[in-house]
């Protein structure tokens, strides 16, 4: 018997979910959606009582018909406003501003870049300029990336932290460190 | 004291811990802070051994930190048995452990102070948490006047420990914290003339030829007073207990309910360990095992025997990300330590429990929390002469009661947790359904109360048709009586 690094069971049954599980859920946005605006990628899976997210949407983009349904999403009505990823109790929203480099930041080598914003309650909370390592779902470095804004409304009182990663980490990603300051 | 556990930086919370209160402990100074209870403050100091086992004499440590385990008893101000785990400190105070072997009598207390009070209520309820405040509100709009008892110094039950945004919908407060939550229902119970909050108040028995319901209720600790209560109704909101496991090493100090750890946490934010293993990958556990986090404790495994996590996969996920391992199909062999816990020795089962060979892991951790279901506290049910039946489905001895929540024993109604384990929404909905129900029986209210009730039963029917619910849908069949109204 020895003190061994401990791996969690990689299976969904254990938390552990992926890119794959939320392709199956239709949980990733059109390109032409993506296209317009930018756009939430909800990791919620299954039938929970929980409504906050279909009753904070401004444009009524998330349908529920009873409070236990997922949330599906009329990519068409969404405007990514982010209120949803602020408001779901489960932090289980990123919205996803795909085409960010190319459209709205405009700085050589960051036209294939993307902004992921991701719902944050840990300490130290990230700020501006920070440099994060970077992790998917099911806790896998996947690199760093430079913290490129945070939002935080006393409204909701969940942080969203903003970075700036390359198209290709853009569904991936779910959860930040700060490595430096 | 050089040790000092509490924590100062945190995502979510902050602490109103008051001035600085000094008092002894077996003859040592100990500092604590006004607002923290006393077992609260030796924790933060770095105590963790409160009792002793009576026949081995093996160091014992809190258990429940909410008044109901025997682990934390101690003899204060020559006071013996006092539940430090709900008593607040005070300046000056004499705290000694006991020596439960000790076979002479307590020494006479020469300056306790009892005082006796008599008061008369149209609905009293038992319980200050999600389901009694609910209740208390919803009878008060109706015109009663209530009373409500809660033994804790701190009224919200357990929703003052809860950092996370709940699920549900904007009736029962979804996205809001729990612990945001407890303030929204104390500040509308506060703002009823006619609702009287006691809290430090531990209701001890119902005495049925009198009608009376006696409560002690705690004003220092060499300070009670004697509450006799008359009640036209009573609405039993006593939530729930912490159940153990059976391993080697269980009674360690440093292993603690789940619960037990979030109090020390999230309400008087200490420390309970640096680095802990979680029994139990339910809610509860990758609750707390997130709530670990924010306080900055390092979380080695989150363990659970079946195969499956029991937990809303969300939550599950938020630890998963943060590189938290959840081990299914592994359990807990033993605890190891000298007078504390230092190691944990877990083992993987196959698919008929059974333990692999050579699997056994041995993991390095100061603390043991176990996540491993609630069972109700009934026992004023019990006094009341409500008739019981054990549920598993619902956790353990739950009160028959009609759709209205009303007991076996009339004008005794219950709501929450006590009635069977379910969630802090469903405890606020059980809870305005029991308030109303007895607000109406005494013939208050009108239509408005009659369309709560009929919201919080519509809302509860909704909630439960999640598919986590159908074993306790079939639990609550199996205790439900014809209507009564």
């Amino acid at each position: 018997m020895s003190e061994e690094v401990l791996e969690g069971t990689d299976t969904i049954e254990a938390g552990y979910v992926t890119v794959e599980d939320l392709k199956r859920n239709d949980r990733i946005p059109p390109l032409k959606a993506l296209e317009r605006a930018p756009m939430p990628v909800i990791d919620c899976l299954e039938d929970i009582p929980c409504t906050p997210c279909r009753d904070v949407c401004p444009t009524k983009a998330i349908v529920m018909k009873n409070m236990i349904d997922r949330p599906e999403i009329d990519w068409d009505k969404c405007t990514g406003c982010t209120l949803c990823a602020q408001a779901c109790p489960g932090l289980a929203i990123n919205i996803v501003n795909y085409f960010f480099g190319k459209k709205s930041l405009r700085k050589p080598g960051y036209e294939d870049y993307s902004l992921v914003m991701i719902p944050y309650e840990l300490t130290p909370i990230p700020r501006k300029g920070d440099v994060v390592d970077v992790y998917d779902r099911g806790g896998k470095l996947v690199g760093e990336a430079e913290v490129f804004s945070v939002i935080k409304s006393p409204k909701f009182g969940t942080v969203l932290v903003n970075i700036l990663v390359p198209q290709g980490w853009a569904f991936e990603i779910k959860h930040v460190e700060v490595r430096r300051r | 004291m050089s040790v000092d556990r509490r924590i100062w930086e945190h995502p979510v919370l902050t602490w109103d811990r008051g001035e600085p209160v000094k008092f002894t402990f077996d003859g040592k100074g100990v500092v604590a802070y006004k607002n923290e209870t006393i077992a609260a403050a030796l924790y933060a100091a770095g105590i963790m051994s409160f009792t002793q086992s009576s026949i081995l004499h093996r160091p014992r440590g809190p258990f429940c930190m909410i008044g109901k385990c025997s682990q934390c008893l101690m003899r204060v101000n020559g006071i013996p048995h006092v539940r430090t785990c709900i008593t607040p400190v005070e300046e000056g105070m004499v705290v000694e452990t006991e020596n439960p072997h000790e076979s002479e009598f307590p020494t006479p207390v020469s300056s306790l102070e009892v005082e006796r009070k008599t008061l008369s209520y149209d609905v009293i309820i038992v319980g200050a948490g999600p389901a009694g405040l609910s209740a208390a509100i919803s009878a008060a709009k109706a015109g009663a006047k209530v009373a409500v008892l809660d033994q804790s110094p701190y009224p919200g039950g357990q929703l003052v420990k809860q950092t996370h945004k709940f699920f549900g919908t904007k009736e029962s407060h979804a996205g809001t914290r729990g612990v945001d939550i407890a303030d929204v229902l104390l500040s509308e119970v506060r703002d009823h003339e006619n609702v009287d909050l006691y809290p430090m108040a531990q209701a001890v028995g119902y005495y049925a030829p009198e009608g009376m319901l006696t409560a002690v209720r705690t004003d220092g600790v060499n300070r009670y007073t004697l509450l006799m209560m008359k009640g036209r109704r009573y609405i039993v909101a006593t939530g729930a207990m912490e159940r153990t496991l059976a391993f080697p090493g269980n009674d360690l100090p440093g292993v603690m309910g789940a619960g037990a750890a979030q109090t020390l946490m999230n309400v008087f934010g200490i420390r309970p360990a640096d680095e802990v293993l979680i029994i139990g990958a339910g809610n509860v556990g990758v609750i707390i095992a997130y709530q670990a986090a924010q306080a900055g404790i390092k979380v080695k495994a989150v363990i659970d025997i079946l195969p499956k996590t029991g937990a809303y996969l969300v939550h599950a996920a938020k630890i998963r990300r943060m590189r938290m391992p959840i081990l299914l199909r592994h359990t807990i062999k033993a605890v190891y330590g000298d007078g504390k816990v230092e190691s944990a020795e877990i083992y993987e089962v196959d698919e008929n429990f059974r333990p692999v060979p050579g699997s056994e892991k041995e993991i390095r951790v100061d603390g043991i929390w176990l996540a491993v279901g609630l069972t109700p506290s009934v026992e004023m049910l019990e006094k009341f002469g409500a008739r019981m039946k054990f549920v598993p489905e619902l956790g353990g001895y739950v009160p028959y009661r009609t759709q209205y929540l009303e007991t076996s024993a009339p004008g005794v109604y219950v709501a929450g947790d006590a009635s069977g384990i379910e969630e802090a929404s469903t405890a606020i909905m059980e809870g305005r359904i029991a308030g109303t129900s007895a607000a109406s029986s005494l013939g208050l209210g009108g239509d408005e109360l009659e369309e709560e009730r009929r919201q919080a039963m519509e809302w509860l029917d909704l909630f439960r048709e999640s598919p986590d619910y159908k074993r306790i849908k079939q639990g609550i069949q199996k205790v439900l009586m014809g209507e009564r109204v």
